[in-house]
């Protein structure tokens, strides 16, 4: 696929219903929403204009969650509606700027969105083999656009508020996309960047991923700051909201291994959905690590649209401070023969809360259905707190469903153990650490990720 | 097996579905101030009882029906049912002084459903107290428990006998507002049983309360109160039944158990209201408050369920682990067939020190059923050292039926300890197989392995309805697996 200059900034209009929504906050991020301009085709500008505008309606019919929804029970996000936010102002980043995000795996198989929106000067494609396209959606050639746009919004699920609402104010579309039978080697990187600003900031980036039949992919997504060389963690009191959204559409027999690091600074809030439909015999893979954010919710939605499909959804949650990290997941099994496995791991210290809500739905098509799904949680404080609730939904007799939720400290036993064989307690504990983290990390299939990811591990919970 | 015969077991009638014919002091329909007062007049109670009501009644008036549970009815006309039926007395006795006098056709209608009241027919070690509809009518063996010092009466008489200590422990555990059912209980209930074991008592018998709806326009709202002192220790037991109405039955309960310094209690509930039809027509809405506080150290409260009855159950046995060390206990069978649908589970709250608590669930849906887990585990920020074992198994008949696990676990301390496993499964081919093999047929082989599969469970119920449980199961589930 060739690659076209960028077509001019254009503002669709936003005519919310007469009856906007009674709730302020939300009102306050439709008028931002409303202003966004969007590099797209003038050809499909329509459609555009028309998913904008039933998004909003869908909006407009919600209201912003409290902990008296079952769903948001236990994340307060009350703190978030005390803030005015305002889309970002600026959104240059040099080279040299975002080197310590990049991986060296990935070094010409990288696409940059600043502030949700494509840079491509940050961005290098020229490592992709040929019939794979990397970029944003005003790049991808007209016709392909017009298939493209058959997906956007269109996975099960996307009247959710924080979904719609992403609908309603994307600023450009982050494509990934693989023709039949092509398998990529080199992971794709898709990096997200915030830039923090004086005020605080509202981005919606949006990533779309489609892996037609027999095709394979590996997508690292990152969400992540533009700091200056410090490590990002540290509140700084500049507070930002991403909500982004990325739709993975796995065709049949194709595979996609997804990593999703979310990296947010310390005063970030970040709202994300994974929404993923897969076709029959196709493999998809999650390993989303959470590390960032002040308050981060993590809504990863799995449809089965096919018989044999296999998921393995692999997350790490490491917090501490005053951080709150939520995730939901989702799997909805509608065909036999389909396997799942998740393991979910939290480490959580300081103040800081973890929240897990693991849904697997078994209906009686699902017949033959071997579903796992194991949740640890590991309280190294102790005012640290975990919310969990692994939830089992069944219909269908002949299947093998299991769940599992754990929580507890480091264990004296293994303490004493490795004391018992000459290592200091200090060191032991520290071993323990590794290994609950690593149990995740080195499933990730880049090496200097896990590479760096473990330091932080170290970094974070070493005494 | 044959078509036929499965359909045949299938349609096993519900054997309790009788009605039995007597006169009633029947209250209009309808809830209100005036009716609260008319019920709590009709029993004679003292002023503090018709303001506990009275505030519960108010309380309830904001409150709204919860629909968090994973089952589904029509709403409930709160205003179309009878809140007090009672069988008739005779007007010129105020009191019954012996089992003598109680009515023939209510202790025949106890000795059909196997309860004999007379007590040289019954167990020597089980006390039962009987309730019908809204009044308890009689309770054996209360003189040999008051030698002990155990006081083993119906709630009302407890009123009246014992205020200081009804209105000391009533509401303490499952406050007037607590749900949008028990306030309504708390408001309206009429009878229940009531037991108080003084310090260092342990019981010397099995204590059983048998509650039987007959009146299928009214609701039923019993209130139980176990209180256990120091070291006492006392084993409960609760069965229930209903005749076959095609209309829907309320009954909502609470059940408060208060546990103090390393006293014991046992809860053992085998529950087997009428279920509706095959077609989900008629059958009791359970929705049942039930709630244990282990207030002293070492105190350790144990619910064992059988839940094989009931259109729809809605009921968490709970336990409230103040006292340090002290042990909490959920031992469940539910058991779901045709169109019920069960949302239960249970709530283990550890606040004090080295608290510990085991839950071990077993659901078994057939037919088209609904069956749901829902628990909570919940650690305090202050207790140090919890501990708690969760497993919860489903087992599936039938591709039809469903089987819910909705856990909850929240811990605030990185001392406490929690794990919880779950799975599903069904009775397979191969086991049937197996059985068929040595030349057991597939009904003793399901039952067989039903059995297994609640052994669990089973060992904690008292011996002889352990055995009773396991026939009960069977029979529930007779024809499910063809």
């Amino acid at each position: 696929m060739t690659v076209e200059t960028s077509p001019t900034p254009y503002t669709p209009t936003l005519n919310l219903p007469p009856d906007a929504p009674s709730d302020e906050f939300l009102n306050q991020l439709l008028r931002q929403s409303e202003q966004q301009k969007v590099n797209i085709h003038t050809e499909i500008s329509g459609w555009l204009q028309e998913l904008r505008q039933r998004s909003a309606y869908d909006v407009t019919k919600q209201r912003m969650p409290s902990r008296k929804d079952e769903e948001w029970r236990f994340t307060d996000i009350s703190e978030l509606l005390g803030l005015t936010f305002q889309l970002p102002q600026s959104g240059e980043l040099t080279k040299n700027a975002i080197a310590p995000l990049t991986l060296p795996e990935a070094k010409q198989t990288r696409i940059v969105f600043v502030n949700g929106i494509f840079a491509p000067n940050l961005s290098d494609t020229s490592g992709l083999p040929e019939g794979v396209y990397a970029g944003n959606l005003s790049n991808l050639p007209l016709d392909n656009c017009y298939e493209a746009i058959k997906y956007i919004a269109y996975q099960d699920g996307d009247k959710e508020l924080f979904t719609a609402l992403n609908s309603t104010g994307f600023p450009d579309v982050a494509v990934i996309w693989a023709n039949p039978n092509v398998i990529v080697e080199t992971p794709i990187h898709l990096l997200f960047i915030s830039t923090v600003e004086e005020q605080p900031s509202f981005t919606q980036p949006r990533g779309l991923v489609i892996a037609e039949q027999g095709a394979s992919l590996q997508v690292v997504e990152h969400f992540a700051v533009a700091s200056d060389n410090q490590c990002s963690d540290i509140p700084k009191n500049r507070p930002y909201f991403n909500n982004n959204v990325t739709e993975v559409f796995i065709k049949e027999n194709a595979r996609v291994n997804h990593t999703r690091n979310q990296r947010e600074s310390g005063d970030g809030f970040h709202i994300g959905k994974t929404a993923v439909s897969q076709e029959k015999h196709s493999h998809y893979t999650c390993n989303a690590i959470t590390l960032g954010g002040k308050l981060s919710r993590h809504n990863l939605h799995i449809w089965q649209k096919g018989e044999s499909t296999e998921t393995y959804l692999n997350g790490l949650t490491l917090i501490g401070r005053e951080q709150l990290a939520d995730t939901h997941s989702a799997l909805y099994l509608q065909y036999p023969h389909g396997v799942t496995d998740q393991l979910h791991k939290c480490v959580v210290d300081d103040q800081a809360h973890s929240v897990f809500n693991g849904k697997v739905h078994v209906p009686q098509a699902a017949q033959l259905t071997n579903a796992g799904q194991l949740n640890r949680n590991l309280l190294l404080s102790p005012k640290a707190r975990v919310n969990t609730k692994p939830e089992l939904q069944i219909t269908a007799d002949n299947v093998k469903c299991t769940h599992g939720a754990t929580v507890s400290q480091i264990s004296a036993d293994e303490l004493f153990y490795l004391q018992s064989r000459g290592i200091n307690a200090e060191n032991a504990r520290n071993l323990l650490l590794d290994a609950f983290a690593g149990e995740i990390l080195e499933r990730l299939p880049v090496a200097s990720l896990q590479k760096v990811l473990a330091q932080c591990v170290a970094c974070r919970t070493y005494e | 097996m044959t078509a036929t015969s499965v359909k045949t077991l299938v349609n096993q009638p519900y054997k309790y579905g009788f009605i039995t014919d007597i006169e009633a002091d029947t209250i209009p329909r309808g809830l209100s101030e005036d009716v609260i007062r008319l019920i709590s007049a009709k029993k004679n109670e003292p002023d503090f009882m018709l303001e506990f009501r009275l505030k519960a009644y108010r309380q309830w008036l904001k409150m709204t029906e919860p629909d968090w549970a994973h089952v589904g009815y029509p709403p409930i006309d709160f205003q179309n049912i009878i809140y007090y039926s009672a069988p008739k007395k005779d007007e010129n006795k105020e009191k019954l002084n012996s089992l003598d006098e109680v009515d023939p056709t209510l202790l025949e209608t106890f000795e059909k459903l196997g309860i004999p009241l007379s007590e040289q027919k019954r167990l020597g070690n089980v006390a039962v107290d009987a309730i019908f509809d809204s009044v308890s009518v009689a309770t054996t063996f209360k003189e040999k428990l008051a030698e002990e010092g155990v006081i083993f009466c119906s709630i009302s008489e407890a009123i009246q006998e014992h205020p200081e200590l009804v209105k000391k422990y009533l509401g303490s555990v499952v406050p007037p507002g607590d749900n949008f059912f028990a306030a309504l209980n708390s408001a309206v209930f009429s009878d229940g049983s009531f037991v108080y074991i003084p310090k260092g008592v342990t019981c010397p018998m099995e204590l059983s309360t048998y509650f039987r709806m007959n009146n299928g326009e009214t609701g039923q709202f019993e209130r139980t109160l176990i209180v256990a002192e120091e070291r006492a220790s006392v084993s409960y037991l609760e069965g229930c039944t209903a005749p076959m109405y095609d209309t829907n039955q309320l009954h909502a309960a609470i059940v408060e158990l208060v546990a103090l310094d390393d006293a014991d209690i046992k809860y053992s509930t085998v529950q087997n209201w009428f279920a509706g039809d095959e077609e989900g027509k008629g059958g009791i809405y359970n929705f049942v408050t039930k709630r244990g506080l282990c207030k002293g150290k070492n105190a350790k409260i144990s619910w064992t369920q059988v839940e094989t009855g009931s259109a729809i159950t809605w009921k968490y046995p709970s336990c409230v682990l103040v006292g340090d060390n002290s042990v909490g206990e959920f031992y469940s069978i539910a058991l779901t067939n045709n169109k019920q649908q069960a949302d239960t589970g249970t709530k283990m709250v550890h606040i004090g020190k080295n608290t510990r608590s085991t839950i071990i669930s077993k659901g078994i849906s057939a037919g088209k059923s609904s069956n749901s887990y829902r628990g909570l585990v919940k650690v305090g920020p202050k207790a140090q050292g919890a501990r708690n074992y969760s497993q919860c198994d489903s087992m599936l008949i039938g591709d039809t039926a469903e089987a819910n696990t909705f856990p909850y676990i929240q811990v605030e301390n990185n001392t406490g300890n929690v794990e919880h496993e779950a799975s599903t499964s069904k009775i397979g081919e191969d086991q049937l197989f197996y059985f068929a093999q040595r030349g057991i047929n597939t009904e003793d082989a399901i039952s067989m392995l039903i059995s297994g599969f609640c052994k669990e469970v089973y060992n904690q119920l008292p011996m002889e309805f352990a055995a009773e449980a396991d026939k009960l199961m069977s029979l529930k589930l007779e024809g499910t697996v063809g």
